[in-house]
């Protein structure tokens, strides 16, 4: 790398400042100095050139203090760079420059902290540098400081092959506690499967023996553990606490600034990308926390084609990211997949543990450093900045339909100290999109800081959560349902994850999880007096749980609480009392079927609990009691009044109140039918309906106004024939609960 | 130790003045000038100065980097053949304008003889002149008047075979027929031979340290001179709706009303309302012995005082005190050693144990 | 003796048809007027009382001016050392009839738990040794404040006995902090 070739437009330039040089001697002359003046402004429109070749040619031990030349020509520089970013040759005379330390380590320093690229650091100026590391001549916060850098441009860094090939060189540095975790950060980067060698393991667990299971060890190790797992035979936490920080503070808003401006540059495809994806700001922003950032930003486009790596940004098309499948390399910053649909579709279909290892990594350090633990700031931009950020991470975990582990360890800690209304929407859509979680410590992680969140908020929180919740639910079931055709009885929970699951083990989550929400919305029905929305998010609730073994092939049946039952009965709407009915029907269906497949098989495995028909006998009677028979509050209907009470509340007839033409929810409709069928009676005598064939027209009339549930339920329980042979008396059984009873046991 | 410091130093700047010519230390003194003045303050600043032509002033452009700007200035001063004494005319002010860059010490003069009173400037600055050049050699001083009275003095201190260094200036400022002067940047070598001058050039008797300083040169004079919203002492509650705050609904109470506004008028008592002036720090001296239980014999022992050094220090130190006290950090009756900072005009103090004294 | 006539008691007057009064408890009295005027606005139905305190005991000569306090909220900064400890002292002058329902903790500055993580250990341990509900709060919003307020306004009215059906101490079993017993573990090494 000879200075010619860096520089071919300063031979011009070098002329000039040759006789420079020379006429400064003589300042009295006047004259003279009026040519330099002149000399002088000819110079200024290649400042740059001229100061850059002041930095490439200045000697060792240049005195620093009262070198104006030296702090103007550094001055130009900074500002070129803050302003547009220097070019590759730039950056590279820059470097050698900073690294050679042919000033004090101060001015190097100076040098580093502004060195920010406008597109690309070429990979020889960094080998170089690490060349001169290697030196040792370098005080040691110069040396980080150089480390922070490579870690903060790594990915403009325009091919890493030479940094790899000195692999073995960098990794040498990791025995120096001071820069250990910058080289950690910086080889969990770099590394391939051929780096991972039986010596390396054994220096870095050497080096763990010391230091402690320190993070950053931790990470790397994990990661030599996914390539080789022979090698590696330490255990790993299942989970790890995020292993490396963000080391860009210095540079993080001059980059920021110049992405910005690059990607203002640039013009997109739109069509791969996700929907979320922000349209660039046009006011300035202070902070970037959470910004996701560019995939692999601003460049490669010079990237030959020899290499045998492909870069995900080279990509626009699906059938481009077919073809090369087998050798696409990561960026660096593995946040920058989130933002491309085809980075989320190599994802998905690659499986790569390294991968996953990363981007799980990225994203918890992300949600921990950033948003858990940042700094509290009030301001709209922040907020917006986050919720966008939530929302990013909500689609991407929908595409890839798998919560992240990162995200879910993030949500345990933040439900903990959640106010419930931050975020809310991202963050319940994050929560409905955890894994399974075992049952030892469901109670602790989910149900514990929920339920406090819960009860102490307005209504229209309660409804979100049963919302989320159902909707974990319907997660939970259909990955069951999916896994268990695959791989049988024994479920590993995750591919990715060390936990694995039996099915009892599942069973007992699900069962705890549904047992919650039914304490949830009994209690929540209570304290809100029966909230109709409420009420509804409970019956969706159920309408998943009483389909669970006929929908989902979940041989568990769990009965909703009386709490949600008989808010729902003696409900003011009619569509509660109709999706009540729907539930029902449904419950019937699976136990039937249940039974069915009991007697077929004799399994052991399908055991169902006789409370379970119990209790849904007695429901079954009550509903029939209330809606059919006519005979509410009678024993065995589940709501028993003692008839002294229900005097003193002077309605007159009270058995009926509750039945399909008083009920309050249908009161209307039998009016509505009662002036169909007499248009002329001005006296409204409901009770007429109730003779005859009136009373089948009534019951047909309502199956016409949609309630189909409660046309399910009649039909499914109650013997339409036998109400026909009874006049006056519209139905005197139903058809007792027949099949499902508590009497026919599995065993009989 | 520190006089042969001295020494070597006086003869370093020895060398390398008299290796420079006049021009050369005038350019220095210029370059350092200019980085000091801010670029929005530029403009202002030269325009002042008035030593430029109009039609150079009209070509510099100062949206310009700075450090083309100062080479064109620097040029321009070259052209225009300007002295050290220009220059340093610039820098002065700068300092007028920008009194609060360094850190001012207030001087009380006492003794005052019968025509201290009617001094005049003119009598002040010939006399104030001929004392110091009587004292020592190669002093540059420059005397300026700033609006309302007050006189500004620029002192560059040299010695017998050292010209004087423009680098490091005291500034003095004074108003006349007041006992008070405030002092920046003054060396302890060349404290007597200043504090004589002005001795004998404001007709006073002595002059004592005040034991006030601060960086806010017009928050140093203020406290001293009472110029700020005081509010003193009563015995009756003021009215009501002079203090609370805006009214909320009636349906709201504070429990601690009364005490709120107690502590808030507690407050204006001892720091001042409204806009209170800047001081940044307050600084005990504690020279006291170790009293009471004997379980921390390693302090007890000996019955040697112990010294400690306590500095409050802040932004707005007086706005700090009064918010703590106000809000109940502080407890409510302020101890006089806070309060008599707004009282006596200090923030130094040195707090003995009785018994010594 | 002296103790005694400190405390603060929940059951020495007797209630008024449809109010109820909330003590909002803040050392720093950052956040407690706003959420006041929030929860005084809010609410239409109810005459709702709030009485502002920087800490307890609460001056003896307001007693009779005092109505029935429904329910205590103390307001704790996590950003503060002085905070914590002022909720701590505080808690003492109130009645064990209180904690039947009728206190909370209100914790703000949480989320930057670089500073304060075992100051919020020390308040959720008060608060789960004194079962009561512990919330958190975004007090740097608008929203936020909004948010906390409305919630105590819902906390409120069950205390004063104004939702049918729900008593104080049925919504503080529900709601009471409980300390998670070793949940990093947990976190750490599932068995299953």
């Amino acid at each position: 790398m000879t200075e010619a070739s860096i520089l071919p437009g300063l031979a011009g330039a070098a002329d000039c400042s040759n006789e420079n040089d020379s006429s400064c001697s003589d300042i009295s002359n006047k004259s003279l100095r009026i040519a330099e003046n002149a000399k002088k402004k000819r110079q200024a429109e290649a400042p740059l050139l001229l100061a850059l070749k002041y930095f490439s040619q200045v000697k060792t031990g240049t005195p620093r203090n009262g070198n104006d030349e030296l702090y103007g020509y550094l001055e130009q520089v900074e500002r070129e760079a803050l302003a547009q970013g220097l070019a590759p040759e730039a950056v590279s005379i820059m470097l050698e420059f900073a690294m050679s330390l042919r000033m004090t380590s101060a001015i190097s320093s100076r040098v580093l902290r502004f060195l920010i690229p406008a597109s690309v650091v070429p990979q020889e100026a960094v080998v170089r540098g690490f060349s001169w590391l290697c030196m040792q001549k370098l005080s040691q916060p110069t040396q980080v400081l150089f480390l922070r850098w490579v870690l903060s441009m790594f990915d403009m860094i325009d091919s890493k092959d030479n940094l790899r090939a000195i692999y073995g060189f960098i990794f040498s540095f990791v025995i120096d506690e001071t820069m250990c975790p910058f080289i950690c950060h910086l080889l969990y980067l770099l590394t391939l499967k051929e780096h991972v060698k039986p010596f390396r393991v054994r220096k870095l667990l050497d080096i763990q023996g010391r230091m402690g299971k320190q993070p950053f060890l931790m990470q790397l190790l994990a990661l030599y553990k996914v390539f080789c797992p022979e090698m590696v035979t330490l255990t790993m936490p299942s989970k790890m606490k995020a292993g490396f920080k963000n080391h860009n503070s210095t540079w993080k808003v001059a980059l920021a600034a110049l992405r910005k401006r690059n990607i203002s540059k640039e013009t997109h495809s739109m069509e791969l990308t996700l929907g979320v994806r922000q349209h660039p700001h046009r006011r300035k922003r202070k902070f970037h926390h959470l910004l996701v950032p560019a995939l692999t930003p601003m460049m490669e486009s010079s990237r030959s084609n020899s290499r045998k790596g492909v870069c995900l940004q080279q990509l626009s098309s699906f059938a481009e990211l077919l073809d090369n499948l087998n050798s696409i390399e990561l960026p660096a910053q593995m946040g920058s997949l989130l933002s491309s649909a085809l980075a989320l579709h190599y994802l998905d279909c690659v499986q790569d543990e390294s991968a996953f290892l990363r981007l799980n990594f990225w994203l918890g350090h992300a949600l921990h450093e950033e948003f858990l633990f940042g700094p509290v700031d009030g301001s709209s931009e922040s907020m917006g900045e986050a919720a966008h950020f939530l929302s990013m991470l909500v689609s991407t975990q929908h595409f890839l339909q798998e919560g992240f582990s990162s995200t879910e360890g993030f949500l345990y800690k933040f439900l903990t100290m959640w106010d419930g209304f931050l975020h809310r929407p991202q963050i319940l859509e994050l929560l409905s999109d955890i894994p399974l979680v075992p049952s030892s410590y469901i109670k602790d992680v989910l149900f514990e800081p929920l339920m406090q969140l819960y009860f102490t908020s307005s209504v229209f929180f309660k409804c979100s959560v049963i919302e989320c919740l159902t909707s974990m639910l319907r997660k939970w079931l259909t990955w069951h349902s999916v896994c268990a055709q695959e791989e049988g009885l024994d479920i590993s929970l995750n591919n990715r994850s060390t936990m694995s699951l039996s099915l009892s083990g599942f069973l007992d989550s699900v069962l705890k999880l549904v047992q919650f929400v039914g304490r949830l919305t009994s209690v929540g029905l209570q304290l809100e007096r029966g909230h109709t929305l409420l009420l509804h998010h409970a019956l969706g609730f159920y309408e998943t749980v009483s389909d669970m073994f006929l929908k989902y092939s979940l041989p568990l049946f769990v009965m909703l609480p009386p709490g949600v039952f008989f808010p729902a009965l003696l409900a003011t709407d009619p569509v509660s009392i109709d999706r009540l009915g729907y539930i029902m029907f449904r419950y019937r269906q699976n136990l039937t079927s249940a039974k069915e497949q009991q007697k077929k098989q004799r399994e052991l495995s399908l055991h169902i609990n006789r409370s379970v028909y119990k209790e849904f006998n007695t429901y079954l009677v009550a509903m029939v009691a209330h809606l059919w028979n006519s005979k509410s509050f009678s024993p065995r209907t589940g709501i028993e009044v003692s008839e002294a009470l229900l005097e003193r509340t002077k309605v007159a007839d009270y058995s009926k109140s509750f039945d399909l033409i008083h009920h309050p929810a249908f009161l209307n409709y039998a009016i509505d039918f009662h002036q169909q069928c007499w248009p002329e009676r001005t006296d409204v005598d409901l009770n007429s309906i109730k003779v005859g064939k009136y009373w089948e027209w009534y019951v047909e009339f309502l199956f016409t106004q949609g309630f189909d549930g409660l046309r399910d339920f009649i039909k499914v329980n109650i013997n339409q024939a036998s109400a026909r042979q009874s006049i006056g008396q519209p139905l005197s059984q139903p058809t007792q609960p027949s099949q499902p009873t508590a009497v026919s046991s599995p065993s009989s | 130790m520190s006089l042969l410091f001295n020494i070597v130093i006086s003869v370093v700047l020895y060398v390398c003045f008299t290796s420079l010519n006049m021009d050369d230390v005038a350019r220095t003194l210029l370059q350092r000038t200019l980085r000091k003045i801010p670029t929005r303050k530029l403009e202002e600043t030269i325009k002042k100065w008035s030593h430029l032509s109009r039609r150079q002033q009209q070509s510099l452009n100062y949206t310009q980097s700075k450090w083309i700007l100062l080479q064109k200035l620097v040029s321009f001063c070259e052209d225009n053949e300007l002295t050290v004494r220009h220059v340093s005319e610039l820098e002065m002010i700068y300092c007028m304008e920008n009194p609060n860059l360094g850190t001012w010490k207030a001087c009380h003069l006492t003794d005052a003889e019968d025509d201290a009173t009617s001094l005049d400037l003119m009598c002040f600055k010939e006399q104030f002149k001929s004392h110091l050049a009587e004292l020592t050699r190669n002093v540059s001083i420059k005397i300026k008047k700033h609006e309302n009275e007050t006189i500004w003095i620029r002192i560059a201190w040299g010695e017998n075979f050292i010209k004087p260094n423009h680098l490091k200036p005291t500034y003095v400022v004074h108003d006349l027929q007041t006992p008070y002067v405030f002092i920046c940047n003054l060396s302890s070598k060349n404290k007597p031979l200043l504090y004589q001058t002005l001795v004998l050039a404001t007709k006073h008797g002595s002059i004592k340290d005040a034991h006030l300083s601060g960086r806010n040169l017009h928050a140093v004079r203020d406290l001293l001179m009472g110029n700020y919203h005081q509010t003193f002492p009563t015995n009756h509650q003021r009215p009501l709706e002079e203090m609370s705050p805006p009214p909320t609904h009636p349906n709201i109470e504070n429990e601690h009303k009364e005490h709120a506004e107690k502590r808030q008028q507690v407050a204006c008592e001892a720091f001042g309302e409204g806009k209170v002036p800047k001081l940044e720090t307050a600084t005990y001296t504690l020279e006291t012995r170790f009293r009471g239980g004997g379980s921390i014999d390693t302090l007890v022992d000996g019955e040697k005082p112990f010294r400690t050094v306590v500095q409050f220090a802040s932004t707005s130190l007086l706005e700090s005190l009064h918010h703590c006290v106000s809000s109940g950090i502080a407890d409510a009756p302020v101890s006089p050693l806070l309060s008599s900072i707004t009282q006596k005009g200090r923030n130094y103090f040195v707090i003995t144990d009785k018994a010594d004294r | 003796m002296k103790l005694r006539t400190k405390m603060l008691k929940p059951f020495r007057k007797v209630p008024v048809l449809n109010a109820a009064n909330v003590l909002l408890v803040e050392n720093e009295e950052h956040l407690h007027s706003r959420l006041a005027d929030i929860i005084v606005q809010n609410e239409k139905d109810v005459n709702i009382t709030v009485r502002l305190a920087r800490k307890l005991p609460l001056p003896v000569e307001n007693q009779d001016s005092r109505p029935r306090i429904d329910l205590v909220v103390f307001i704790v900064n996590l950003m503060s050392e002085r905070s914590v400890q002022s909720a701590e002292q505080s808690v003492r002058y109130l009645d064990s009839g209180f904690f039947l329902g009728k206190v909370c903790f209100l914790v703000t500055g949480a989320r930057c738990l670089s500073v304060s993580s075992t100051r919020l250990l020390t308040v959720r341990k008060m608060a789960s040794s004194l079962h009561c509900p512990l919330l958190f709060a975004e007090d740097q919003t608008s929203e936020g404040v909004i948010a906390a307020a409305v919630r105590l306004l819902g906390i409120l009215k069950v205390a004063a006995g104004l939702v049918p059906f729900a008593t104080g101490l049925s919504l503080n079993s529900v709601t009471h902090c409980i300390l998670p017993s070793d949940l990093e573990q947990n976190l750490d090494s599932p068995t299953c």
